[in-house]
Order: C-alpha cells, then structure tokens, then sequence
C-alpha cells in the first residue's frame, strides 16, 4: 500500500546582485568573466576574489576550444520544452566556458561564442564552429 | 612528570577497526527510509553481537534530496533505537557513505567514542525520473550549470566520456565491458539491484541517456542502506572483536563548476585522496597491494577513469585494462566484485557504507560464492562524490 505525500512546490527567488553584470550582459550579447590584480581569473565570475580583493570585469572573446561535449537524451524536469540538448565546454584563454550549441561539434573544434535565449526565455551562452 | 606522559600519549597511534556490517537489499523497495535504514543497522548490530546500548555515537548519511523526509536523520536515529545518540548527520552527494564512514572514525581516532555506528540510507524511487533527473544535475553548481544548461549527473560524466574517448581512443565497447562484469557479478550478490547478466550488445544498443552514455552504462536509481560499526582498538580488545582495520585514509575535492575544472579525462579529487591514502598506509604499488577494490562505478567512464587517478594503470590505458580481464576475478585486482554501483546499485548514501560492508566480508572470507583469493589480506574503496566533488579512499586490512 502507497500514501502520497502532500504537495511540496519549491521555486527559489535567486539574487544575483553581485553578478548582475553578467546577467545583464548576456541580453547584451556579452559574455563576461572577471579578472583579479593578484593574477586569478573567473569563470563563472564572482565579484570577490577569494584573496579578499575586489575584481574587475572583462569579457570572454575570441576563438575557443572544445575540451568537452554531450547531448542530453534524458531530459530532467525544468527542460520539459526542450529537445535533446547539446552541452559543450570550450577554453578561452584562461578560462573554460560552458554553453549549448546547435551544431555537431567535436573536441578540438575551434569555436566562437554568442548569446541568444533559449525557448524557456532564458538568456545563455551558445558556441559556434569557427 | 604528568606533562611528560602527555608528550608521549600524542605519539600513540590508536587504530580504528571495523566489527560488524550490514547491507540491505538494493532496488526499488516499498519500505520507508526509517525502515530500510534498521535492515542495515540490524544486520550490522547482529554481526557484531552488540546491542543499541553499547553504541556511543551515531552518523547518518543520507543525501535526502529524494526522500519525503527532507531531514531524515532523527527519524532514521529514533526507529533504529540511537535516539540520544549523535546523530550527526552529513551530506557529500554520492560520497555521503564514506563521509558518514569518516566521521564516525574520527569520532574514535578524536576520543570521543570507543564505539561508533556509520549509516548510510537513501530513498530515490520515490520521486518520477525527470524529478530525480533534475535533482542530480544539482550536484554540482546549480545557479551557474544546471540553470543554464541542464546539466544532469550522467551528462556531467559523458561530457568526461567524450573527452577521454577523443584523448585516448577509449571505446564505447570497452566501456560497455565494465557494465557487462559488473552485471556477471552482481547476478551472484543476492543483495543486487540487478541479478541478470548483459552482454556487450545488450549496452550499445541500450537506448541513449546522453551520448555517450546509454541506458546499460548508468547506475540505476534505487534505495538502500547499509550500517558499519567502528571501535577503537581499546574496545576491540575488551569485546574481543575480530576487526578489520582501517591502515589508511584518504580525502579530497574539487571545485563545484565543471567549467573550473583542469581537465575532463580524469578526476583530480580522485588522485589526491589516493595519493594521501597511498601515503598512509606506504603503499608504492598500488596494483600489487590489494586483493581487491572497490571503485565508484556510478557511469561505465567513471570505472575506467578508476582504474588511472587509482594508479591501476597509466592515464589513458584505462579501457585496455577492463579489456585485459585485469579488473576482472583471475585479474590483476578484482574491482567491484559484488556488481559495483552499476549493477549492485547505488543509493547515494549507502554507496560508501556499502563498500566497506563489502571489502569487510570479503577480508574476513565471508564472502562465500564472490569470495576472493586474499593474498595481501588490504583491499581499497573509493567512493566519489557527485563528478569528483569529493572523493574518499579507505584502505583496509586485517
Ligand atoms: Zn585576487
């Protein structure tokens, strides 16, 4: 014999205060990483470096690599509108960079970067071949 | 004088020994998480010939995420009869039974206790599989991965998949091969999730989860519990156990953000903690040290990648090892000769427990129809935490 459970819905309100410049910059077609005078760079940036000092913002550009790939068959929920997915991560210098792609790429493949929307209205980082 | 002593006592080396264990059966089990975790406990307490009254403290693993109980270790401490007794309770993702393992260790090698109990229980079939889907790929960083990205658990092992197979030429087939074992293997463990065994077809023609990992590359989703009962050296001698001891421990992690991560052929988490391990316990030869071990075959890669960060093999030579037969029993080092995490199961929180429940039987050749030859009497666990998050290695031998 089974009893379910009452119902427990969770959305969290997430504040992006500190980062808001990247959140911005994706709408802006920006992808944004920060740097610290010690030497350190971020990717997903953070306004703090972990030696205490306050880091600037720079933006991710140019020509990446693809380190790594896989295309999402089993789709969790909060993806329920999306079809199989490509997930990719691609080193920018210093730092490595995830986002979805809509072509077939492979490791090694040489990239650039942009920003669009996804079907959920959520603003990301998509890859391109070069 | 008494000043004296205490600059000695420092100097004793207390050791930590495991007197009894206990398993449940994996799978989908209509039982509650309170329940299923005292068929653990029970067996363990049984195994020991000891009673609620004679443990001091009390861990509970449980990642929890799935359960109905959101913060289940009161009601897991009362109905196995510890109430008044720890719990503490810890969460390190897939590696929740080796840190469950850990802190009831340190409580003994601290002086806390003389004899502690870990457990470690996990409900996952309750919730649908997008549910779970989603609260896997939380394992990680969600804001800046999954929110984004979806990021499930199996996807972040594929991404190190596609990474080691263009890296190395690692195959689909030689991946396959670690489901295959560990499915001829858990067909004898009555305890086992699955008790069926596959072939190499069965695993690539298998429907895709996310490329390149099929359906027969993954762990399934299911419950269970496993309990171990740790004493000082102190208490084994008074209660005369026959214990298995710990010779060493090993731990580290790694960055939450896969996109921080150094590269994606192995697990650097992995490395360290056997490096620290290895150290320990003086271990040069990693390959010629053990009867057996133990590694977090979570997704077929995750075995491979196994057999490299452990020093089994060389970087990249991972996928010639499964196809050498050396993993395998007759091998160089059986690993996961109770059907690993694939095909035993893996409900995160019993998962660490669990292996050392399993290296236990077999140290001490109760291990009966999956019985190793012993030889050294010290075999390895290694138990990984979300993709190498954390990671634990114990080596044990008596
Ligand atoms: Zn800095």
């Amino acid at each position: 014999m089974i009893v379910e459970s009452r119902e427990l819905r969770m959305k969290h309100r997430i504040p992006v205060v500190k980062t808001e410049r990247f959140w911005k910059g994706l709408e802006e077609g920006k992808v944004f990483k920060t740097v610290c005078k010690c030497g350190k760079s971020y990717y997903p940036p953070r306004a703090e470096c972990v030696c205490g000092a306050t880091t600037e913002w720079a933006e991710v550009s140019g020509e990446g690599i693809v380190e790594c790939f896989t295309v999402v068959h089993s789709i969790p929920a909060g993806y329920e509108w999306s079809k199989p997915y490509r997930i990719v991560i691609a080193s920018f210098g210093d730092v490595r960079v995830m986002g979805w792609s809509n072509e077939e790429l492979k490791v090694g493949d040489r990239v650039t970067l942009y920003t669009a929307k996804d079907e959920s209205g959520v603003w990301k980082v998509w890859f391109k071949k070069v | 004088m008494r000043k004296f002593f205490n600059f000695f006592a420092v100097f004793i080396v207390m050791r930590v020994g495991v007197v009894g264990a206990g398993c449940s059966k994996f799978g989908q089990r209509d039982v509650t998480i309170q329940e299923l975790a005292f068929e653990a406990v029970s067996e363990a307490l049984k195994d020991a010939q000891l009673s609620q009254e004679d443990i001091e403290m009390s861990v509970v693993g449980c990642v929890g995420t799935r359960g109905y109980e959101l913060m289940p270790a009161v009601v897991v401490n009362e109905y196995c009869g510890f109430a008044g007794k720890g719990p503490i309770r810890v969460e390190a993702a897939c590696a929740t039974g080796s840190a469950a393992v850990y802190t009831a260790y340190s409580s003994i090698k601290a002086g806390i206790a003389d004899i502690a109990i870990a457990i470690g229980v996990e409900k996952m079939s309750e919730v649908d599989t997008a549910t779970s889907a989603a609260i896997g790929g939380r394992a990680g960083n969600y804001l800046w991965e999954f929110h984004f990205y979806g990021t499930t658990f199996p996807a972040y092992y594929a991404m190190h998949a596609t990474a080691h197979m263009a890296k190395f030429g690692t195959t689909e087939k030689q991946m396959a091969l670690t489901a295959v074992k560990a499915h001829r293997n858990a067909a004898k463990n009555p305890k086992a999730h699955f008790q069926k065994e596959i072939s190499v077809e069965d695993v690539l023609k298998s429907r895709m989860i996310t490329y390149p990992l099929k359906l027969y590359d993954c762990s399934p989703i299911g419950d269970g519990a496993s309990a171990v009962i740790l004493a000082s050296e102190k208490a084994v001698k008074e209660h005369g156990f026959d214990p298995v001891w710990f010779e060493s421990v090993g731990y580290s992690s790694d960055t939450s953000n896969m996109s921080m991560r150094e590269g994606y052929v192995g697990l650097k988490a992995t490395r360290m903690a056997a490096e620290m391990a290895y150290k320990g316990a003086k271990i040069t030869e990693p390959l010629n040290s053990f009867d057996l071990a133990t590694v977090h075959d979570c997704f077929t890669i995750a075995e491979i990648m196994a057999y490299e960060d452990l020093g089994f093999c060389k970087k990249g030579e991972g996928g010639k090892f499964i196809e050498n037969g050396e993993s395998d029993f007759g091998g160089k080092i059986p690993v996961n000769t109770f059907g690993g995490l694939k095909a035993k199961g893996h409900p995160l929180a019993a998962t660490g427990v669990a292996m050392v429940y399993e290296v236990f039987k077999q140290l001490r050749e109760e291990a009966g129809n999956l019985q190793v030859d012993l030889k050294h009497y010290r075999a390895l666990t290694h138990n990984v935490g979300g993709t190498g998050h954390f990671c634990w290695v114990f080596i044990l031998g008596r």
